[in-house]
């Protein structure tokens, strides 16, 4: 038996591990959050992580050398752990997205505390003959198992929360029928935020628009959205819709019954969640299904997928708008422009043609301004306001943006793109007078076994048009290698493992009349684990603009 | 002899809001915080958030505590003004979070809260409704100040001279597209280009643009209606300066020197010009209005400019009602040597105290404040004892 001297060390030791596992579960919290709380994507993330927490070390250390040397490894521990604890970065403040404590993941953090402390007390009592290596095996399983033990705590959640979100559907829904908005239901692969808020900048102009300014598209998101924003009076509700399996479409159109819809594109984006084209075809088409007779369906006629939907669509009358393809459309876009300051360009109706001008880049961007133009005058506005309203639109930070600062272009778009996207904004690089341009970019995500060959396609039409690669992290570098030797520009590659460290890059080159294309920065959980446990905060880039 | 102790007179600073001016209101009410003179008064900061709660608590002090998405409201403790007519005390649910709570009597409240809800008699109201003693215009005064198509119209029925303005009211979104033709036939006509577009009720640069042609006049008034249900289209006066003086309200309203805001870009001045540091790196983080680049007391200009500026300013004040500190900004056309009444900002950022800071009036901010204060308890003690008992006449019901 262990002597008391040690016993007092035993008990602070077990609550500074304690603590340390408090925070450790706010760490993953915050990524479990971002996953949308969904347990497989949170697994596939967290992977063996756990394996590199110095805590989950230092206790299968302190397990081999406890026995022996129970007292100075009580204190060392004690110590050691203590230091953890506070050196972790503290999710709710630090990271690109931060974690952010909603009643919901109050309830996920406690209830899995309980959880640990349960298995933890389960583990010692398996042998108490033995406390000190039972206690540091007890707490190297815990620390090993924290990202399981978070799912089962959702798990056992999850009665609870299903309740909750039933009760919170059906006030929305009360609160939509006794509102009774013009809804208009938003969904595609890629396109949808940055249509929805085009197309809610126009009806404004009309009546009271209600539409998330973020990408707000799931049920639970739109449910909450709803219940907190709608109001009596609001004439139209634009929802964006996510397809994350299928079904989900279904039940967003149960919820908010549309009376117009849009298609965006329809493409490979997401591919890993669904398995083939087919499945988000199937997914998409939802919205179709569920218009009723006589309303407009607006849709890309440029993407095969959003055409298939559209000709699929069997009560609502459609409009069709794009820009190549050859069938006859009802908005067709011509001779777009790109300049620093925005896009000129032609829309062609059935009735007439109009110049325009917007002061956003990026041929998608341009493609998705048609669609809500197709819309917004179906639904009585004029094209002329419509025209009018357009040069009053605002660039969204990180949106295929262009800022000019201290004589360098920055063309950002940072937030979540895929392979048409990378080429819109390369597109746009090329087409601005600077002098040199340099890609960073960890590459492209989430495309399933067509991963490499996108990644690999997109590497070489970057290696054309831009003077150096900055590629970031190893996901996609070998197919960057590969693209850049397609291209017969291997030169200009420059691997990095982290976004501090591309930037480190840029800041000892980079010189007034150059131009930086940001790609697609990853979310946190794509990068490497760095911060996750230590304090390993990247450096901004305003580090970077002082020294250049 | 027993030494009478005269407690601490509690001041409520009011700061945030709902309007889009929030970020600059919080930089004021720090300021005024700070400036307030903590020998004769204890101030208390109330921050109200983006959807108008009220919170008070020691963090709101320190201006880190404004970063990455607001406050901790944690560490704060939501407050309420008690609806009791008289009471002047905020109320909190959660007993013994601060000393005095739940209740806990504010003597004076200090609005620094710019644009919607807060400089245009919303706030004032309320206080007005539960008989608080408050620094600063009253309700009429600051919605009329807020208007700028109003406070045009009144100060110029008192000889003060105005740029020509043309109005548009949102509804023409209603009346069909006809409008987007019309505006600009009758513009051109009546102003030539180019024309600048503002709100109508808003106290900062947003929404404000100069058309040069009708597809940009349409989107400048699309622009305003993004912000407001009334645009004002004005001709913008190409060669121009901005000259701007304070009025504080004593006894007889006293005018300040004057400043000029040095316009960067060659149009008017924006939102980040008017409200971000420039460059200066050295200046303190809790500057905002007071950091903008100007001239205070342009050597270049005209004494009798200067004079008539000054003069304009006091009266234009004293006709809108004011009381507090109100800015009253000016338009130079150099081309004529001519002054227009542009806008009067009832509740100026900073307060507008850097023009205090020279002859004949070398107050400071605390200074003004303080006399300030000792004028709102007066005003509302003076409005209190305005008769209140109905004569004969109107007692209807015995």
């Amino acid at each position: 038996m262990p002597t008391s001297s040690l016993w007092l060390a035993l008990i602070p030791l077990a609550a500074v591990q304690l603590y340390l596992v408090w925070r450790r579960l706010l760490a993953y919290l915050r990524f479990f959050q971002q996953e949308g709380y969904e347990n497989l994507r949170f697994l596939k993330w967290t992977r063996a992580r756990s394996l590199t927490d110095p805590a989950f070390l230092v206790a299968v250390a302190s397990a081999f050398l406890g026995p022996k040397f129970p007292l100075s490894i009580a204190i060392l521990s004690f110590l050691v752990f203590l230091a953890l604890a506070v050196a972790q970065p503290d999710p709710r403040s630090t990271g690109k997205i931060s974690l952010r404590l909603t009643d919901r993941a109050k309830r996920i953090l406690i209830t899995t505390f309980v959880v640990v402390v349960v298995v933890w007390g389960g583990l010692l009592s398996v042998n108490p003959t033995e406390p000190v290596r039972t206690g540091f095996v007890a707490s190297s399983a815990v620390f090993l198992l924290l990202p399981v033990l978070l799912l089962v705590g959702n798990t056992l959640l999850m009665p609870y929360e299903q309740l909750v979100q039933r009760r919170f559907e059906q006030d929305a829904k009360r609160l939509i029928s006794d509102v009774h908005p013009f809804i208009v239901g938003i969904t595609g692969s890629y396109g949808k935020s940055s249509t929805k808020s085009m197309l809610a900048h126009f009806l404004r102009f009309k009546g009271p628009t209600l539409a998330a300014s973020g990408s707000i598209n799931t049920l639970m998101g739109v449910t909450r959205h709803i219940r907190e924003n709608l109001v009596p009076g609001d004439q139209f509700m634009l929802v964006e819709m996510g397809a994350f399996r299928v079904g989900s479409i279904r039940r967003l159109c149960q919820l908010t019954p549309p009376s117009a819809g849009i298609i965006t594109a329809v493409g490979e984006m997401h591919l890993e969640r669904f398995g083939s084209t087919e499945e988000i075809v199937r997914a998409k088409s939802e919205l179709a299904q569920a218009l009723p007779p006589g309303s407009f369906l607006v849709a890309n006629a440029d993407s095969p997928g959003a055409l298939r939907i559209a000709r699929g669509a069997t009560h609502a009358k459609v409009l069709l708008y794009g820009e190549t393809s050859p069938e006859t459309l009802d908005t067709r876009l011509k001779d777009v422009v790109f300049t620093s300051k925005g896009t000129t360009f032609r829309l062609e109706t059935r009735e007439a043609e109009y110049s325009c001008f917007v002061p956003l880049l990026g041929r998608p961007i341009i493609l998705n301004l048609a669609g809500a133009f197709t819309l917004a005058v179906r639904m009585g506005m004029s094209p002329a306001l419509v025209i009018a309203a357009m040069r009053t639109l605002r660039p969204v930070a990180n949106r295929l943006e262009v800022v000019e600062e201290d004589g360098i272009t920055w063309v950002r778009d940072a937030y979540n793109s895929n392979p048409i996207g990378f080429r819109a904004a390369l597109e746009v690089a090329a087409a601005l007078p600077v002098s040199r341009r340099i890609l960073v970019t960890p590459g492209v995500v989430e495309l399933g076994p067509e991963q490499r060959e996108a990644n690999r396609k997109l590497a070489a039409e970057a290696a054309a048009v831009c003077d150096f690669t900055v590629v970031v992290s190893d996901t996609n570098r070998s197919a960057f290698e590969a693209g850049h030797r397609d291209a017969g520009k291997p030169g200009t590659l420059v691997p990095v493992e982290t976004r501090t460290e591309a930037f480190r890059w840029l800041r000892d080159r980079l010189r007034s009349g150059d131009s930086v294309i940001l790609e697609n920065d990853l979310p946190d959980l794509y990068e490497a684990s760095e911060g996750i446990f230590l304090n390993a905060r990247p450096r901004r880039p305003k580090a970077l603009k002082a020294q250049v | 002899m027993s030494e009478i102790v005269t407690s601490k007179r509690t001041i409520g600073v009011l700061f945030g809001g709902r309007s889009l001016e929030h970020d600059v209101s919080v930089v004021s009410g720090l300021q005024v915080l700070q400036a307030l003179d903590s020998d004769r008064y204890r101030p208390l900061p109330i921050y109200i958030d983006h959807s108008g709660h009220w919170w008070t608590g020691e963090t709101l002090w320190h201006r880190s505590s404004f970063s990455k998405g607001g406050p901790n409201k944690d560490r704060l403790t939501e407050v309420v003004l008690s609806s009791n007519f008289g009471a002047s005390e905020l109320r909190s649910n959660r007993a013994g979070a601060l000393p005095g709570l739940p209740n806990l009597r504010v003597d004076v409240f200090l609005p620094i809260l710019h644009g919607t809800y807060g400089e245009d008699g919303c706030i004032q109201g309320l206080l007005e409704l539960t008989g608080c003693a408050y620094v600063g215009c009253g309700v009429a005064a600051s919605a009329i100040g807020m208007n700028k198509r109003l406070s045009k119209l009144i100060v110029s029925r008192v000889g003060i001279p105005v740029v020509p303005w043309r109005s548009i009211q949102r509804s023409v979104l209603d009346l069909g597209a006809a409008w987007l033709d019309d505006t600009p036939v009758e513009v051109e006509s009546v102003f030539g280009w180019p024309v600048i577009v503002k709100p109508c009720n808003l106290g900062s640069s947003a929404g404000v643009s100069v058309a040069h042609s009708p597809s940009e006049l349409n989107s400048a008034i699309l622009r305003v209606f993004e912000y407001d249900t009334e645009g004002l289209i004005e001709p913008f006066i190409k060669n121009r300066l901005e000259l701007n003086v304070a009025v504080v309200g004593l006894d007889t309203p006293v005018a300040s020197i004057t400043e000029m805001p040095v316009t960067l870009k060659g149009s008017h001045l924006s939102f980040s010009e008017k409200y971000k540091r420039q460059g200066r790196k050295s200046v303190s983080s809790s500057e905002g209005m007071a950091s903008a680049v100007r001239v205070l007391d342009p050597l270049d200009l005209p004494a009798e400019m200067r004079a008539t500026a000054q003069e304009f300013a006091i009266r234009a004040f004293t006709e809108l009602g004011c009381e507090g500190i109100s800015r009253v900004d000016f338009l130079i056309d150099t081309d004529r040597d001519e002054l227009f009444f542009n806008e009067i900002n009832t509740l100026p950022g900073s307060l507008a105290y850097y023009l205090w800071s020279a002859p004949p009036h070398y107050w400071t901010i605390t200074e003004l404040l303080t006399k300030l204060i000792e004028r709102a308890e007066r005003i509302r003690a003076t409005r209190v004892r305005l008769e209140r008992q109905p004569p004969p006449e109107l007692r209807l019901l015995g």
